[in-house]
């Protein structure tokens, strides 16, 4: 009983900021829900609440299909990313 | 009439000339079909997240529009016939948030395309504040976060001068 929390509780980044709408040409806001390899993070690992994870999901959908956000990186450009982001 | 928006990629291998042609006609589809063009906004050249048909690169142009809702699958019968495309998005704004949002959007490219006849320093102001709430809720990694620095520099370099 009374198991104790191993992790910090998590909370919606996107309620606290109060974000109504999201522009899926904002590719940098987009990255905080993309894993590395640019999957949609789960909302377990977020902590994103469903209305917000619905939105992101949505919004993500669309700058893949504009070509903004990769749908899949092979394993080379996963390698090469990182590179870029420092720079 | 309900609002809309309409991104188009358009081949890279043209040049600037048959580019800004090719989006001329886009826009006469458009206003043709009965719509109401609000503003336009060319984001320009930019990479591919990934090849499409071969091509590395593309010119983004985003129109943002109104229009009856019946029009739009001619318009877009319109942009698959065209070769010219790489690729179309076309977004409905139907909601209240939606239609807010959409404003705010238009606003921004107004801003954006009224920008280059000012000063630089004061173009580089606007998007840093604007950029801010939404650099602060994601953990928002490189683009943004080192844009906003780039960005606020200038204009505190400015102050300081003045």
């Amino acid at each position: 009983m009374a198991e104790k929390r191993k992790y910090k509780k998590r909370y919606c980044k996107y309620c606290e900021s109060k974000v109504d709408f999201m522009d899926y040409k904002d590719v940098g806001a987009l990255r905080f829900s993309l894993s590395e390899r640019y999957k949609i993070m789960p909302r377990r690992l977020t902590g994103n609440c469903k209305r917000h994870q619905d939105m992101i999901s949505s919004v993500i959908k669309r700058a893949r299909a504009a070509a903004l956000v990769p749908y899949t990186v092979t394993r080379k450009a996963v390698i090469t990313a990182p590179f870029e982001n420092l720079r | 009439m309900r609002n809309y928006e309409n991104l188009v990629i358009v081949k890279p291998t043209f040049t600037a000339e048959e580019i800004q042609s090719s989006i001329n006609t886009i826009e006469e589809i458009i206003t043709s079909n009965g719509g109401e063009i609000a503003i336009t906004d060319s984001m320009g050249m930019r990479k591919l997240a990934y090849p499409i048909d071969k091509n590395e690169r593309g010119y983004y142009h985003i129109i943002y529009y109104s229009i009856a809702p019946s029009a739009i699958s001619e318009i877009e019968r319109r942009f698959r016939i065209n070769e010219d495309l790489l690729r179309f998005v076309t977004i409905k704004y139907d909601t209240n948030r939606e239609i807010i949002a959409w404003n705010k959007l238009v606003q921004k490219a107004e801003k954006k395309a009224a920008a280059p006849v000012k000063e630089e320093a004061p173009v580089a102001e606007t998007p840093a504040v604007e950029e801010a709430p939404v650099t602060e809720a994601p953990v928002a990694e490189t683009p943004v976060v080192e844009e906003a620095p780039v960005a606020q520099t200038p204009a505190v370099e400015k102050a300081a001068a003045e």
